[in-house]
């Protein structure tokens, strides 16, 4: 990112409103939120340091078009010595350097830690760090820990009215898009409505906005930018999305961290059309990045062991009575899923039946054999609870390089006259990546029928963001995350105090792994878009054309998951709900991800 | 004298009557002791593990754990007569009952409990419990997911049931 005198201005305009922000809470009266990041003012003072900030904008604008280089260094090198945590007094000396020069007021300490913070706050990813030169704050190591331990103290100050709302409002506009800004006087016309225009500063009535309206509007860039990114225009996309940075970093919590990671995937696509490096799950070190992620993601959240258990019920159920049963996992993993299983199985009355497993994986990067490692384990797992535990690993880049024979083994057929092993087939969110490629999901649900399952459980992600145009899935994909980080919010705070900094961990590590699937969805096409996901009534459609019909979940399932839910800590705001025989987990009243089994239209069979 | 030696016989008797009491001592009965270890919660159950080596012992056998689970799990009892019996090997299998309420009862049902409390309600944690239904199952389906994971030998530490650690209070 190349650094702009502008991008400058601005950057060091928004930290200076949250400085004022935090120095009210300080000082009786001093604003909360500047406070928390360094900054002394008095909320009495706001509105004056908002209006002589403006005027500086003004001026640094109007020299920067001027091409007054002089000025401007000069108050580089000399803001050093002046401490930007009054921010009043530090407004007024720089003021003062356009018209005359004034000693500098020693200023209230403040330590560097706090200021630090400010950076932390700028979602992962952003390009806004590198550009701040004008004033002297120690940009330190990015800790994520840290950051979040700014959210409560935001939570309350957030839901007041702020001023800095429309400030940062009318800085970042006309200075992205008019340097050109010769009076001192003029207010900037295009932002907040409800700004006036004045001709003399002192006169200039600043307006007092809530932050649900920067809320709003952080939405609303982010939906112009999506717009403009699919009307193939470029340059304002570009500017929407320094926009989105600057706006997302004045709200707190999940909705900062989905518009940062929103943020990153515009960008991609906008700088990069045809990516170089792959975002979808082919690239290698994608792939083992991705199993780390993919294990936290399971011990944070409970979407994961929701769809575990209420698979591994249907399967429970599917094979009551049968002697020999084979499972086949199109998605290994660490296989987490099948110890549950395998457990109930053993305690099932009339005991555990002999029991095979054919795990699918992709190719590891470092030829280590994975898939083989997982079965060891889960051989010695079942050896522990005595069960007759057979497994295979199948290594493939695509479902769609599998074929019948391959999976139903010698095994399958009649043996000494006993009965066929039932099968079951299980998919964990794998089967939306073969909408990639055309054909690729018929061609895998043909394989699956001709396995004969006695049940096929599907578990995806409710939601469609595989629409036919870039911005139907954009604003979808918007929706569904913001809910998802919501809930990672409500569902880890309780849980992080335990495991500390290993909870808080979880949660980062679990933001990232799905802010991978968000630059998928936004910043891919083509065969790159592997997380086309989709909802239900669509899947539906899907596996009735193959020839399967929906099996209901029983009640049990919809039990242990309630339960299950129960004892997440934060986890009032799950829901499971049944709906049309499949269970689906959510969050208040936004699905989220759901569980449905299938089997062979029986007028086929 | 006459005085002195029908107090010292009234002082024998008495000794005697109060050996006869004392003869009877709980640490002499493992099995009602057992019995009534067997009866409470888990935690009491520990801090009585705490009396004395005797306790400790009886405290530790898996037969009373087993009992402990049952009581507070729903849906266990009723199990206990027909799969009693492979229950207790798979359990024995996976580790023991003792382990399973340490690391899935246990906290589950002080997360529960915790939930129950933080909604005003003043149930016990055994009637919380019984109001959420934690089952059997769903707490030996978490085992055994632990259990699995601590296979292997993997360097990093299990975490499946990390989710329910209770917040510790570092005030």
């Amino acid at each position: 990112m190349k650094r702009e005198r502008q991008e400058t201005v601005v950057a060091a305009e928004t930290e200076d409103q949250k400085g004022k922000a935090r120095m009210e809470a300080e000082d009786g009266g001093v604003d909360e939120l500047l406070a928390a990041l360094g900054y002394k003012i008095r909320s009495t003072d706001m509105a004056d340091v908002a209006q002589k900030l403006e005027q500086l904008e003004m001026a640094m604008g109007s020299s920067a078009a001027a091409n007054d280089d002089a000025l401007l260094s000069h108050l580089a090198s000399d803001a050093v010595h002046y401490n930007p945590s009054d921010l009043s007094t530090w407004v007024d000396t720089i003021l003062s350097e356009f018209n005359a020069p004034s000693p500098p007021l020693p200023p209230p300490p403040l330590s560097p830690a706090t200021l630090q913070h400010h950076f932390d706050l700028h979602p992962a990813g952003t390009e806004q760090n590198s550009t701040i030169t004008t004033v002297d704050i120690p940009s330190g190591p990015r800790c994520p820990a840290e950051a979040y331990h700014l959210e409560p103290l935001h939570a309350p100050a957030v839901t007041g009215r702020i001023v800095n709302g429309s400030d940062t409002q009318s800085e970042v506009s006309p200075s992205s898009r008019d340097r050109k800004r010769m009076k001192l006087c003029t207010s900037p016309p295009s932002s907040s409505s409800t700004t006036d225009a004045a001709t003399s500063p002192a006169a200039l009535p600043v307006v007092v906005v809530d932050t649900q309206e920067s809320g709003i509007r952080l939405v609303h860039a982010l939906m112009a930018c999506a717009e403009a990114v699919q009307q193939d225009n470029l340059k304002v996309a570009d500017a929407l999305v320094k926009q989105i940075t600057v706006l997302a970093t004045s709200q707190g919590g999940a909705m900062r961290k989905v518009a940062g990671y929103f943020a990153e995937a515009l960008a991609r696509r906008i700088y990069r059309p045809q990516p170089a490096r792959n975002l979808g799950g082919s690239t290698l070190d994608f792939a083992a990045f991705d199993d780390m992620l993919h294990q936290h993601f399971y011990e944070s959240c409970p979407y994961l062991k929701f769809a575990h258990f209420t698979a591994n019920q249907a399967i429970l159920e599917a094979f009551a009575g049968c002697r020999r049963v084979h499972v086949v996992d199109l998605g290994m993993r660490e296989g987490l899923q099948w110890p549950a299983l395998l457990q109930a199985l053993a305690l099932r009355p009339g005991g555990p039946p002999s029991f095979r497993l054919t795990g699918i994986g992709p190719p590891q990067p470092d030829h280590s054999d994975a898939l083989q490692e997982v079965g060891w384990k889960l051989a010695q797992f079942a050896d522990t609870i005595r069960v007759d535990f057979r497994y295979r690993g199948f290594v493939a880049a695509s479902l769609a390089d599998l074929e019948p024979y391959m999976l139903l083994g010698p095994d399958a057929g009649d043996i000494d006259g006993e009965e066929p092993e039932a099968v079951a087939v299980n998919s964990v969110f794998e089967l939306h990546r073969l909408l990639a490629r055309q054909g690729a999901l018929e061609k895998v649900l043909g394989t699956i029928r001709a396995m004969r399952p006695r049940i096929v459980t599907v578990v995806e992600q409710e939601a469609n963001h595989n629409g036919e145009t870039f911005l139907e899935r954009f604003t979808e994909a918007l929706h569904y995350y913001s809910t998802m980080f919501d809930s990672l919010e409500g569902g880890v705070s309780a849980a992080s105090d335990a495991a500390g900094s290993g909870g808080r961990r979880n949660q980062v590590m679990s933001e990232v792994y799905l802010g991978r699937q968000i630059c998928n969805v936004v910043a891919c096409e083509g065969a790159e878009r592997t997380e086309r996901h989709e909802a239900l009534a669509q899947w539906r459609v899907r596996m009735g054309r193959a020839g399967f019909e929906p099996v209901p979940i029983g009640s049990n399932a919809f039990k242990q998951a309630s339960m299950l839910l129960a004892l997440f800590a934060g986890g009032d705001g799950y829901r499971v709900e049944e709906r049309d025989g499949s269970l689906t987990l959510g969050w208040h009243t936004r699905p989220l991800i759901t569980t449905s089994a299938w089997r062979i239209t029986s007028a086929a069979c | 004298m006459l005085t002195r030696e029908e107090g010292e016989e009234e002082q024998e008797e008495e000794e005697e009557a109060k050996g006869r009491r004392r003869a009877f001592s709980i640490n002499d009965n493992v099995d009602l002791l057992a019995e009534i270890l067997g009866r409470l919660d888990g935690r009491s159950l520990a801090v009585a593990g705490c009396v004395c080596r005797l306790w400790s012992a009886v405290g530790r056998r898996d037969s009373v754990w087993e009992a402990v689970c049952h009581r507070h799990v729903a849906g266990g009892g009723s199990s206990a007569a027909g799969g009693g019996c492979s229950t207790r090997s798979v359990v024995a299998a996976l580790g023991g009952y003792r382990r399973l309420y340490r690391l899935c009862i246990g906290p589950a049902l002080d997360r529960l409990a915790g939930s129950a409390g933080g909604r005003g309600s003043t149930t016990t944690t055994a009637a919380a419990a019984a109001a959420h239904h934690l089952s059997l199952s769903l707490s030996l389906s978490l085992f055994s997911i632990d259990c699995y994971e601590r296979l292997g030998g993997r360097q990093q530490r299990p975490a499946s049931l990390l989710f329910l650690c209770k917040p510790v209070d570092v005030s």
